[in-house]
């Protein structure tokens, strides 16, 4: 009987005991569809589905119209008076991303010379800390933990100030590296959480026989737990890299707007002092937002796959 | 010996990474380089292309390269930049509040050696140079304005009703109630302004407040030594809710106003027939106007001053504008900030977008229509020139209970007492 | 450019490889300990470099920040308790207080059930319609807050009665004749806070989804099976067999939403800024730092929210040991 990690009582037959006692490999896919769809389930979905593309649609379409035709009728228009349609126009595209406000390509750049490290680096360390909390016992364990837990609450930025007096003294104002560490430290109690929280689901027997076999710490690091982790380490490198990728505050305060912007920054010159030129960057938002779809669409494939192998339980 | 710089290895890294980055492109405040001056603003676009050429072209002797940033909300940055150490040589701030910030955090430098001001005070509208004035020194010079308390409206449609520009507020009531008498929507109306809703409701207030209580009292007003809850706050409450608060005197009533967005509450104006008659705002409206009306604005907009109490009594002028603030005084940046003081600094930048000079002798042919022109004579012949009071006022109030409790009074969720006397109870003690 | 690009791939190598390097250094150093050391100080090392990065930036920052609470808004005087007592003497921020106490009460339980709704539901279609339903729900995630409030402006907006609506809602009511509403300014019922809500939902449902649809299809299918052949109905099935097994999931993703939601300001800022009676803690944090330059008070509103977190934090304790009993 494999331990889970909740006290109750499932009726698991043997079977089932050693499928989750042997890691799985991401391409095992059993049939997880006991009950098929009915109609009451694909109209919510629809429902739903709909709901969440309306608004996105919307400024989608408005994204190529002109700011006199968004300020005075709504996107709907095309489909009511479909002969609106030939006003649709490119320039709010050319305008954001070539015009003479911002260099977009540029900005792109910084953007990815910003996201990876700031993605990679506080995952890998993330991991070791979480394993450590997982299947190591120390005095001080719990503490330890739960204070990472209760900084979640601290808003990154409370940070910036004495961030900046900081960066100021090592000289590091305005350089990538002072946005990754910062991106590093405010995503690691966040990603130490959650990464926790799925180790403890899996199996302690597999860590047990393989301490038995004589596997060190760092072995059953890299063999055992870091695999059966994929899907958690997979789900919240996506999550991480929308984060890094979208976020604004952080670039702005630490790198601040110049050679080293990323899009985010590079977004808000595309806006003047009262406002004027909102249409540039709805234009501008969804040329921003190739790259993380492109990531989500990529890691979707293994990454919904990748997560069916874990067995989760609570 | 690997493990001794265990704890270091990443920032090694990091610091290896980061020095193959500065050689293309380094920090982003002031230049190591005394050659180079940066400058931070957040001036349009054009505005700030137009006068970084003239500038260009002026320090090119000295041997001095110009290196101007455009960001957004310059207010919020400059202070964090403050605390970082990592701050442009010139900043272009719009607020006198955020200049006295930086002057009490010793970053601004004052410029009295550095520009003439005698002369400036004979070139400049009287009282620009007092928005920058902190404890009788001089730290920030508006270089470029904008007029706020301007009433557009629509010119062909105007002058074919033959409507007449009010002299007196009264006659501005007036005309109103005639417009409204004559079957059509007198005012064009709104404040929505995302984080910012509210504001265009204070610039109305301040308009009248000047206009009621003259210079002397507005300027005691903005210092709170005149409080919100006073007679002559509450008489520029009377009249906005005369003008707009009286069924039928603004498009989409009262309850339309706190969520109609300022930058197209005016449009419905070039409606045809208008579906509202006047737009009372600052002098960058034209920007957002629709396109087939700027194509030719001298052709269709018409625009007068908010008129004084009493005919040919004092008439100060609402308005804003960017103050250049100097964070660096090497003798090159000294040089820069001269050339910013010279009457001509905006000659390429006034042709080609909505700069409005501070100074009179400004050539005024420069200016690219005759909008612009009479907007621009609208501030010089005024009796003085008073900076947009919330901007001067603390942030608690100017960029909070001043927009909110004037949102809240206008949507209907107090009256104008209790809107006042919050205002108040907000100010900051010390 | 390319150089960029070049050293930011270069980064992410050596970055990942000196990270490496440091945790095969500190299994060095334990290993070179006595045995009966070597157990004792290798988890401290393990979670060293976690902890000197939360340090650096979560608790130094925090520690001040407490200390600046009883400070002037410049950090230069002691003033006691002072920005304490103005914060709760006022009524707009008691009103704040109540506001952040709704989203937090409505938010992350709705997260959560729509979360699940869509694993569970996306789960028996067919599986290149789940991946087209996961792909939509999630695409709001890759959109900043300051986007989501561009886009739902569209939806929200109100132009005076008598002119073209360019808001859908609206647009959509005035067909049956309704006039405009002015949706973001009615405070009546809450609806503006309730509208504001749906901005965070639309973009963090993705997030519950992802983790939670990981965990429902981690529940072994012998046990759904066993449960259906001893005549169990697809909503008994749901609750008693899905439900406890993810239960652990469901605590981490509701966990994590709350305190999110805690310290939620940009789509507060950006649609309202907390006018109209839609004004919560995190907003009214950015506005004493940015706007008032008020460095005491804003520090007070973080403490307060850091007092909040402790019912959050009793919880998870509970849960914690229960884990522990049960492993």
């Amino acid at each position: 009987m494999t331990s889970s990690t909740t006290a109750h009582e499932v009726a698991a037959t043997p079977t089932a005991g050693e499928r989750t006692a042997r890691p799985k490999r991401a391409a095992t896919h059993f049939d997880a569809n006991p009950a098929k769809a009915g109609w009451l389930t694909k109209t919510v979905l629809i429902v739903l589905c709909v709901a969440w593309m309306v608004p996105l649609f919307g400024t989608f379409v408005t994204s190529f119209r002109t700011r006199d035709a968004a300020n005075s009728t709504g996107w709907w228009t095309i489909f009511t008076h479909p002969s609106t349609i030939s006003n649709l126009t490119l320039d709010n595209y050319d305008k954001a991303i070539f015009g003479e406000n911002v260099d977009m390509g540029r900005a792109f750049v910084n953007s990815l010379a910003i996201t990876l490290p700031a993605t990679f680096i506080p995952l890998l360390i993330a991991c070791f800390a979480a394993y450590a909390f997982t299947f190591m016992d120390f005095p001080g364990r719990d503490f330890l933990f739960l204070l990472i837990v209760s900084l979640l609450v601290v808003p990154n930025y409370v940070a910036f100030v004495p961030m900046l007096k900081l960066y100021r003294d090592l000289g590091m104002g305005g350089t990538f590296p002072s946005v990754w560490l910062a991106h590093i430290g405010f995503g690691m109690s966040l990603a130490i959480y959650i990464l926790r929280n799925y180790m403890a689901t899996l199996p302690k027997t597999v860590i047990e026989s393989a301490k038995i076999d004589g596997a060190s710490h760092f072995q059953t690091f890299w063999r055992l737990v870091l695999p059966m982790s994929i899907p958690a380490v997979a789900a919240f490198a996506i999550f991480q890299f929308l984060w890094v990728w979208n976020d604004l505050l952080v670039a702005l305060v630490f790198i601040g707007p110049g050679e080293n912007e990323p899009v985010t920054v590079g977004l808000t010159h595309l806006k003047q002092q009262l406002g004027q030129g909102w249409e540039l960057t709805t234009a501008g938002g969804f040329f921003t937002m190739i790259v993380p779809i492109l990531v989500f669409l990529a890691l979707q494939r293994f990454f919904v796959r990748g997560l069916t192998a874990g067995a989760v339980k609570g | 010996m690997r493990f001794r710089r265990h704890g270091a290895a990443l920032l090694a890294v990091a610091a290896a990474a980061s020095l193959s980055l500065t050689a293309c492109g380094g920090s982003s405040g002031s230049s190591s380089d005394s050659k180079t001056v940066t400058i931070w603003s957040s001036v349009d676009q054009p505005v700030q292309d137009g006068l970084e050429k003239t500038l260009q072209a002026k320090v090119k002797p000295d041997g001095i390269t110009i290196k101007w940033q455009k960001v957004e909300n310059i207010n919020q940055l400059i202070m964090t930049k403050i605390q970082a150490g990592d701050t442009p040589d010139i900043a272009f701030i719009p607020q006198p509040g955020v200049v006295k910030d930086m002057v009490s955090l010793d970053a601004a430098k004052p410029l009295d050696d550095v520009v003439d001001k005698s002369s400036l005070e004979q070139s400049m509208i009287p009282g620009t140079l007092d928005a920058g004035t902190v404890d009788g020194k001089l730290y920030g010079l508006l270089v470029s304005m904008n007029v706020k308390g301007l009433v557009f409206y629509n010119k062909p449609e105007w002058d074919q009703a033959g409507y007449k520009t009010p002299e007196t507020i009264d006659q501005l009531n007036a005309l109103t109630d005639q417009i409204r008498s004559d079957g059509k929507t007198p005012w064009c109306m709104g404040i929505e302004s995302d984080t910012a809703t509210g504001w265009p409701a204070t610039d109305w207030f301040e308009t009248l407040v000047m206009k009621y209580g003259g210079a002397d009292t507005y300027n005691s007003w903005v210092a709170h030594d005149t409080p919100f809850d006073s007679d002559v706050v509450k008489q520029a409450g009377a009249e906005f809710e005369k003008l707009m608060f009286t069924d039928g005197n603004v498009l989409g009533g009262r309850s339309a106003i706190a969520s109609t967005n300022f930058g197209t509450a005016g449009n419905p104006m070039f409606a045809s027939p208008p579906k509202c008659w006047m737009y009372n705002q600052g002098s960058f409206i034209t920007g957002f106007f629709p396109k087939d009306v700027t194509k030719n604005l001298d052709q269709n907009v018409g625009v007068f001053g908010f008129p004084p109490a009493t005919a040919g009594g004092e008439n100060p002028v609402e308005g804003g504008g960017d103050m250049a603030t100097m964070l660096n005084d090497s003798d090159n940046v000294k040089t820069v900030m001269k050339a910013l003081a010279q009457t001509d600094i905006g000659k390429d930048a006034a042709p080609t977008s909505s700069f409005i000079s501070p100074h009179k002798d400004f050539d005024m042919s420069l200016y690219p229509n005759d909008v612009t022109r009479n907007i621009a004579n609208v501030a010089y012949n005024a009796t003085s020139f008073l900076f947009d009071g919330s901007d001067a006022m603390p942030g608690e109030v100017g960029a909070g209970s001043f927009w909110k409790q004037m949102t809240a009074w206008i949507s209907g969720q107090e009256d104008l007492e209790t809107a006042l006397k919050n205002i108040d109870d907000s100010w900051p003690s010390s | 450019m390319l150089a960029k690009t070049l050293s930011a791939l270069l980064t992410v190598l050596l970055g990942v490889g000196a990270a490496l390097l440091v945790y095969w250094v500190l299994n060095k150093i334990a290993e070179l300990l006595p045995a009966k050391w070597e157990s004792r100080v290798k988890p401290y090392f393990y979670i060293l470099p976690a902890y000197l990065a939360i340090a650096v930036y979560l608790i130094y920052p925090t520690i001040l920040t407490v200390i600046n609470s009883f400070k002037d808004r410049f950090s230069r005087e002691w003033v006691g308790t002072q920005n304490y007592s103005d914060l709760f003497a006022s009524a707009a921020f008691r009103q704040t207080l109540l506001n952040t106490l709704l989203w937090i009460v409505i938010v992350p339980a709705v997260t959560v059930a729509l979360g699940l709704l869509v694993a569970v539901l996306a789960d028996r279609l067919s599986p290149r319609s789940e991946k087209l339903t996961k792909t939509i729900i999630f695409l709001p995630m890759a959109i900043s807050m300051i986007g989501a409030a561009t886009i739902w402006r569209f939806v929200y907006d109100a132009q005076p009665k008598g002119t073209g609506q360019i808001g859908l809602m609206n647009a959509f009511i005035g067909m049956f004749g309704f006039d405009p509403v002015a949706w973001l300014q009615t405070s009546t019922l809450h609806l503006n806070s309730l509208l504001l809500m749906v901005v965070l939902l639309w973009a963090q449902v993705g997030f519950s989804m992802v983790l939670l649809s990981a965990a429902v299809k981690g529940v072994p299918v012998d046990t759904i099976e066993a449960a259906r052949i001893d005549g169990a109905g697809e909503r008994q099935i749901f609750f008693r067999v899905v439900v406890p097994q993810i239960k652990g999931t469901i605590i981490t993703v509701f966990i994590t939403v709350t305190i999110t939601v805690m310290k939620i300001f940009d789509i507060v800022y950006v649609m309202t800024n907390g006018g109209f009676n839609t004004n919560v803690l995190g907003n009214e944090f950015w506005n004493q730092l940015n706007t008032n330059f008020n460095y005491g008070s804003a520090s007070a509103i973080v403490v307060v929210l850091m007092v909040a977190v402790i019912p959050i934090m009793i919880y998870q304790v509970r849960h914690f040991k229960a884990e522990e009993a049960a492993a």
